[in-house]
């Protein structure tokens, strides 16, 4: 899946995690602000990376600002925000 | 609860609704989201820009999780808008509800603060321009920071001097669309104008040096304060980051004895860069006949047709910018326009 446009999906509130994704030249590029980065970030980063390896997708800036989103949660903003931006 | 945008000829009950909390809906806002209950306008929240403001909800409903409904909804507004970062200047008290949004503080002064939200990040911001600038981090320098509307011989002389004063001097030139002269032109006369002193770079300002446009003052009680306290948060912002980045340790500024403003200015200059360890030179303005060469001073001639007085107060690469068609057309603004920028 090729990324054309912004988007955005998910929002501030707690337990949830705000995706925005750009068109990027430079392969994936995560950044990631967490509430809880220490104990979870490495976790979040690998299913953030694996959706998007499961959506093929190759390029991409994505910039995500966790508030202690479950996996499901995390996986299904990176989706929603990918298909957006298509 | 209803949540919806206002159209433009709503916008006075939003400004009622301000005032009757003692706050004020301010003139350039590009929307504004309200939240109703019972047909009643129980709160609101506006962006001008990239700036969020005009914020308020009724004491009565506080405490519900409106604020972050509207904040949240005007952000989602502003990113459908192809705005991805999100600046708020709000009094300390409300900070924890835009923290708890994910925004982060930049800097504050007496009660006001600055925060950046989206992607929005000042260090990164400024490392950028850094790099852009071309400049050697690893000395020393002087900075000035200038409107520059037009480039005259005051300004020259300023920097002239802070460039025989130092090993390096940098110019930062406030980037804002209100002037007679538009933001490139400024730049590029300034950069024309000191293309022979080999010890100075300049450089557009970028967003994070603040022009009193951007600084809103809706919810300061008194209007005398804004100027005071915006230019406290601006100095406290150069001292705290653009300072380091850039490596400055000298920042010069023109006295006016005559205007308010740049009094204020130099103030606040003086009151906060010193504890960033960053010596404030105060500077003598050029003056000719008995008056210091000012920008004001030739938009003021040039408003009265008087092209050949103003021949004798900028350099000659400004005068012969406005020789050009471009020139003539932003003199023939300035002629029309009643504005005092």
């Amino acid at each position: 899946m090729k990324i054309v446009n912004p988007a955005k999906a998910g929002s501030l509130e707690s337990n949830d995690i705000f995706i925005m994704v750009f068109p990027n030249e430079k392969g994936i590029e995560i950044e990631l602000e967490s509430i809880v980065i220490k104990q979870f970030g490495k976790k979040i980063r690998k299913v953030i990376e694996d959706t998007l390896k499961e959506l093929e997708v190759e390029n991409v800036k994505v910039i995500a600002k966790d508030r202690g989103a479950l996996d499901y949660t995390i996986k299904a903003r990176v989706e929603t925000a990918i298909r957006r931006a298509m | 609860m209803e949540y919806r945008f206002l159209m433009d000829f709503e916008r006075q009950m939003a400004d009622e609704f301000l005032k009757s909390i003692g706050l004020e809906l301010e003139n350039d806002v590009d929307e504004t989201l309200c939240c109703f209950e019972n047909g009643q306008m129980i709160g609101t929240c506006s962006y001008s820009k990239n700036v969020i403001k005009c914020f308020g909800i009724k004491e009565e409903y506080r405490g519900e999780g409106i604020a972050s409904s509207l904040i949240t909804k005007i952000q989602n507004r502003m990113f459908d808008k192809g705005i991805y970062e999100y600046f708020v200047f709000t009094l300390d008290k409300n900070v924890q509800i835009f923290k708890s949004l994910g925004f982060k503080e930049v800097a504050q002064a007496d009660s006001v603060v600055l925060l950046e939200g989206g992607i929005a990040d000042i260090n990164k911001y400024l490392n950028n321009m850094l790099k852009q600038s071309g400049v050697d981090q690893t000395k020393n320098r002087a900075a000035l920071v200038v409107n520059c509307n037009p480039f005259t011989l005051g300004h020259l002389y300023l920097i002239e001097r802070a460039a025989m004063e130092n090993e390096e001097v940098i110019v930062f030139v406030v980037e804002e669309d209100r002037s007679a002269f538009p933001t490139d032109i400024r730049y590029s006369l300034v950069k024309k104008g000191c293309s022979h002193l080999k010890n100075v770079v300049v450089i557009k300002g970028g967003r994070y040096i603040i022009s009193s446009n951007t600084f809103p003052s809706y919810f300061l009680r008194k209007k005398d304060e804004k100027l005071n306290v915006y230019t406290k948060l601006d100095a406290t912002i150069f001292g705290k980051y653009i300072a380091k980045v850039f490596n400055i340790n000298k920042r010069y500024v023109g006295t006016e004895p005559y205007c308010d403003v740049t009094n204020e200015y130099n103030k606040a200059m003086l009151s906060v860069l010193p504890s960033y360890n960053i010596e404030v030179c105060l500077v003598e303005r050029l003056t000719k006949d008995g008056r210091p060469v000012s920008a004001s001073i030739v938009r003021k001639l040039l408003k009265e047709g008087k092209i050949d007085e103003v021949k004798n107060l900028v350099p000659i690469t400004t005068f012969e910018f406005l020789n050009t068609d471009e020139g003539k057309r932003i003199i023939e603004n300035i002629k029309r326009r009643d504005l005092p920028h």
